[in-house]
């Protein structure tokens, strides 16, 4: 223990003390920051007021759909769980993105002179609403883009809420009853667990899950890399020997595995930080924080299963570094870390369709699959208890497994330097390293 | 034709003692049926060409590698974990942390043995001091020359203050002076009782450091006891003879295998069995003699010797 500690301690405190971790650790936020925020700004900055014209016999009409399409729209108005977290409070008008005319002589010739402006860009768009239009239904709004597909969708929607008030109208249904009768279904999910119902829509779910497998996914490949390269240094170097001389080769193992993720813990923890005091002025203001409310077992989950899921490709990468000599060889082999992690990806999708399905509970107990699909099985809905302390236990033996067999590959390996071992080899080897 | 000689102070505990020891690596047997003991507070010396098996032998006592067959015991007990402590090897493959500072660095080798780390901070300072690397304690070890880091691994290797110090090939690739000042602190810590394994295919350093060695040559001991005696033993001397006068009386005695003619002096190889004084006698009634000096066969002779010979 004492020595494993120290090794750890080695580890840690020469990774963490490097220039290059200090650069790395307060610089990957701004150039994220940079990447996240300029696409945006960059497209705010593209947009300009778009001058439309209303083509329609009927001004009366005319003005009703400039109105509508001037007010907060019809989406952002009704507010469904998806968008909960947008804010009710402050709705967005449209009146500084349009201006909007009214024309209402929907004549052959008026088109081309329309066509005609938009063309010497006098206007950006119009908006085809002939009596014909209306009772077929097939509007054209014309632009000289037509790659917007969010305001296209917009128009549609705004523009059949107004029509079928119109049709409802003329069929002597009053304003009021066609509200009644135009109310949008809306179907909330809510999720039972341990007898308590808990809101939130599966949209809100999978993003988790999401942000879990990207975490994972970005840990692993970002620092399981650096426990390869820390074993091959070591081999390399042929500090091996002396350090041999005093500990076992399980003792160093642990060592690095957990002496280099403790470093990027360390950093994930900073970022997570630095990312929150950004971001939570901004998240308080808009969001109701109760709504992000998640079930505490969630939290838990997370952290347990993403600590043993880096550990267990940890591991994996030191193994990787066991039986290699070069790092160029090292990447070769990266393959049999990535197959699963992004099997398990793949199988994501049926976790979400089916939690509960036995091939699907099987799966998440499989501990290479366990740190994302039970995870996401416990997001989704909770599975029976016996469930989750399997898959745990599962990885906690493989993991622990794995650190035996790859001390001992190790052991053998940096002692008997040179050609990378074939399969027969390294079965050798630890036939070696038993006695 | 081995040890009989080294067998006397068997009521001590021996420090080291291998018995029948084996070790393969897939077909290539590497130590074959070793034995030998190393007594406390002795320089002992395991010497041989390259490829040998020097570096396997060292390794099975500090319990890097496991025998295939045969047992191993330090300090009277079969290996286990505690006693490693008790050990300080310096590997033949020298290997530090390039990035780490020699202080730092020499602290947690001393802490994986067991000191504290003032007390492993304060035995750095001193042993820098004495090894003229105190200038140094701070730099980076890549920033230092091989035989600095040489002297480093040194200072790792016996600040824990071992009851066993293994030093594989430790003078090579050291300056004389370097080699000088090792030598010296080697020699402090035997007198202090500890018990000096070195390896080491350079006769001659053997020669001026060991009070005993094993000769080993494709895995298995030609040659192994108390230096001195193994000299007596071997038998075969040779005599200078510086003379003036007719020394045709060489070529006609049965005594003399051979001889070499240097000028200024003969060198004489005698015949089995034949006794130097009988020489002496024959020699100063022939000719004038200036000096007759009975030469102890090298290290290297013996050893060339050995190994020539076809062994069981």
């Amino acid at each position: 223990m004492h020595n494993t500690w120290l090794i750890i301690k080695r580890e840690y405190l020469e990774r963490v003390r490097t220039k290059s971790f200090l650069v790395l650790t307060l610089l990957a936020p701004a150039i994220m920051t940079a990447l996240m925020v300029l696409p945006a700004k960059l497209a705010t900055m593209g947009e300009k007021v778009q001058h439309i014209v209303v083509v329609t016999s009927t001004p009366q009409f005319g003005e009703t759909v400039r109105r509508e399409l001037l007010s907060p729209s019809l989406a952002e108005d009704k507010d469904d769980d998806e968008n909960a977290s947008q804010s009710t409070a402050a709705k967005p008008s449209h009146e500084n993105e349009y201006v909007i005319d009214v024309d209402s002589n929907p004549t052959e010739a008026e088109r081309a002179s329309l066509r005609d402006k938009v063309n010497s860009q006098a206007i950006d768009g119009y908006l085809w609403l002939s009596d014909d239009a209306i009772a077929t239904g097939k509007i054209t709004f014309a632009s000289r883009s037509v790659a917007n597909s969010g305001e296209r969708s917009r128009l549609s929607e705004e523009l059949s809420g107004i029509i079928q008030r119109e049709r409802l109208a003329k069929n002597g249904v009053s304003g009021e009853q066609a509200d009644l009768l135009l109310k949008p279904i809306k179907v909330e999910a809510i999720r039972v667990e341990q007898g308590r119902e808990t809101k939130g829509g599966s949209g809100k779910k999978f993003l988790e899950v999401v942000i879990m497998v990207m975490l994972i996914y970005v840990a692993v490949l970002f620092y399981g890399i650096s426990v390869m390269r820390s074993v091959l240094e070591e081999k390399n170097s042929r500090v091996m020997e002396v350090l041999l001389s005093s500990a076992t080769s399980t003792e160093l193992m642990i060592g690095k595995i957990f002496g280099v993720g403790a470093v990027g813990l360390t950093q994930i923890v900073v970022w997570v930080l630095m990312a929150g005091a950004f971001a939570l002025p901004s998240l308080a203001i808009s969001v109701d924080l109760s709504e992000l409310a998640v079930p505490p077992a969630v939290p838990v989950a997370f952290a347990a299963f993403f600590l043993l899921g880096f550990l267990l490709y940890s591991t994996l990468y030191a193994a990787i570094g066991a039986i290699t000599t070069t790092e160029q060889e090292g990447q070769q082999l990266q393959f049999i870390i990535v197959i699963p992690l992004v099997l398990s990806v793949f199988m994501l999708s049926s976790v979400v369709k089916t939690p509960d399905a036995p091939l699907v509970a099987w799966l998440s107990m499989f501990p290479f699959f366990a740190p994302v699909l039970m995870y996401a099985r416990i997001v989704l809905q909770t599975p029976p208890a016996w469930q989750i302390a399997l898959s745990l236990i599962l990885l906690i033996a493989t993991i622990a497994g794995l650190l035996v067999l790859c001390a001992r590959i190790y052991r053998v390996g940096v002692l008997i330097y040179g050609k990378r071992p074939n399969l027969p080899e390294i079965l050798k080897w630890l036939k070696y390293a038993k006695t | 034709m081995v040890s009989s000689a080294s067998k006397s102070n068997a009521a001590a505990v021996n420090t080291v003692e291998l018995a029948s020891v084996r070790k393969c690596y897939d077909e290539f047997v590497a130590v074959d049926d070793l034995s030998f003991r190393i007594k406390p507070a002795a320089i002992y010396g395991l010497l041989g060409p390259n490829g040998a098996g020097k570096t396997s032998t060292l390794r099975m006592i500090i319990g890097i590698i496991v025998p295939d067959s045969g047992q191993v015991l330090t300090l009277g007990e079969p290996l286990s974990r505690s006693q490693t402590r008790h050990f300080g090897y310096l590997p033949e493959e020298r290997g530090l942390y390039k990035k780490m500072k020699v202080l730092t660095h020499l602290v947690f080798l001393g802490q994986l043995k067991g000191l504290t780390s003032s007390e492993a901070s304060k035995r750095v300072h001193y042993w820098c001091e004495r090894l003229e690397l105190a200038d140094k304690i701070d730099k980076k070890v890549e920033e230092l020359s091989k035989g600095m880091q040489q002297k480093v691994q040194f200072i790792g290797a016996i600040l824990h203050d071992p009851e066993l110090i293994v030093m594989d090939e430790p003078f090579s690739g050291l300056d004389p002076a370097s080699a000088m000042s090792m030598k010296d602190a080697l020699l402090e810590l035997a007198k202090k009782g500890k018990t000096i394994l070195l390896s080491t295919h350079r006769m001659d350093q053997a020669e001026r450091l060991c009070q005993s060695i094993c000769l080993i040559n494709r895995g298995r001991a030609v040659l192994q006891g108390d230096l001195d005696e193994i000299k007596a033993n071997y038998g075969q001397c040779s005599v200078q003879i510086k003379y003036d006068g007719d020394a045709s009386f060489l070529r006609e005695t049965r005594l003399v295998q051979s001889f070499n003619d240097y000028g200024n002096y003969v060198e004489v190889r005698l015949a089995p069995g034949a006794d130097t004084q009988e020489l002496l006698r024959l020699a100063s009634s022939r000719a004038r003699l200036d000096r007759f000096e009975v030469m102890q066969p090298s290290l290297e002779e013996i050893f060339i010797e050995a190994v020539k010979k076809p062994h069981a």
